[in-house]
């Protein structure tokens, strides 16, 4: 998505943020790191970098260096996003982060999405998470995900051509893994999910 | 990442020159793990997500503000991180 994104010939220029949450990472990927992480990657401009090095430096002098906090970044990110012409900012498993921080983090991208109304946002989640973001995106645009049989059957036929022992396999069960396989992947997918169709929600 | 994103690559330039800011910034660096991601992805999968409408109108902004967020969502292991 992301690559999409940057290697797509467009008008003008973009700018993409990315940030996957990671429930192996949690103590660390607090709303302020997450933020941030996205900040960083949408520091282009040199008034921009230079109104956070005069931030740095006083942070440095009088609180030993600490980090901003989650208002701060939220102000400097909206900044950073005023001197570019379009934003984009792509959040993977926004269920792996911790509940008190998956609020934050969408009261803070509601606050910049406010602010700066061209920028998109683009999060990816298990099911469960649908009534938080619906919660604070109640136009929030909702797709299910799920891989096209097409899409399986490549895969394995990759992965049966890297097999290191071919001749252990008989022509009917290569037939039967690329027949089966897709099939009962493609059922799994549909039994779960909780939506069948992509749907706007308006609540 | 590509070259001819003017933004991104004087981001990289702002990014590599003040290593100290941008870890004040945040010790995460979510730029590894999309190295990663585009290491392991499979070809073009997920191409579909990017041809559908909702896609489309969220990329160009005919939705207006409205529209402006898109959550795909999915169960672990349909390829949600991994979506071209």
């Amino acid at each position: 998505m992301i690559d999409s994104l940057c290697d797509e010939p467009g008008e003008e220029d973009i700018a993409v943020a990315a940030f996957y949450c990671d429930f192996r990472d949690q103590q660390e990927q607090t709303t302020a790191n997450i933020m941030g992480a996205i900040l960083k990657q949408l520091v282009a401009r040199e008034e921009v970098l230079g109104h956070m090095r005069t931030a740095f430096q006083k942070a440095e002098r009088e609180l030993d260096g600490r980090g901003l906090r989650l208002q701060d970044m939220v102000r400097m990110l909206k900044q950073a996003i005023a001197t570019l012409p379009q934003v984009f900012i792509c959040i993977d498993a926004l269920d792996e982060c911790l509940p008190r921080n998956l609020l934050e983090l969408l009261e803070s991208l509601k606050d910049i999405l406010q602010e700066s109304p061209r920028t998109r946002i683009f999060v990816t989640g298990r099911p469960h998470v649908e009534a938080e973001i619906v919660a604070y995106f109640i136009t929030g645009v909702i797709v299910p995900i799920s891989p096209s049989t097409h899409e399986i059957k490549r895969y394995l036929e990759r992965k049966l051509e890297m097999d290191t022992m071919p001749d252990a396999m008989s022509d009917v069960l290569h037939a039967d893994i690329l027949k089966i396989i897709p099939e009962r992947i493609s059922e799994m997918c549909v039994r779960t999910s909780i939506l069948p169709t992509p749907r706007l929600v308006l609540y | 990442m590509n070259s001819h994103n003017t933004i991104l690559n004087l981001n990289q330039v702002i990014a590599d020159e003040n290593p100290e800011i941008m870890r004040w910034l945040s010790p995460l660096d979510p730029r590894r793990r999309h190295q990663d991601v585009r290491t392991n992805r499979f070809d073009s999968v997920g191409s579909w997500f990017l041809e559908t409408n909702e896609f489309g109108e969220w990329r160009s902004g005919g939705g207006g503000t409205e529209k402006a967020v898109l959550f795909g969502y999915g169960n672990p292991g349909v390829g949600k991180t991994f979506l071209r």
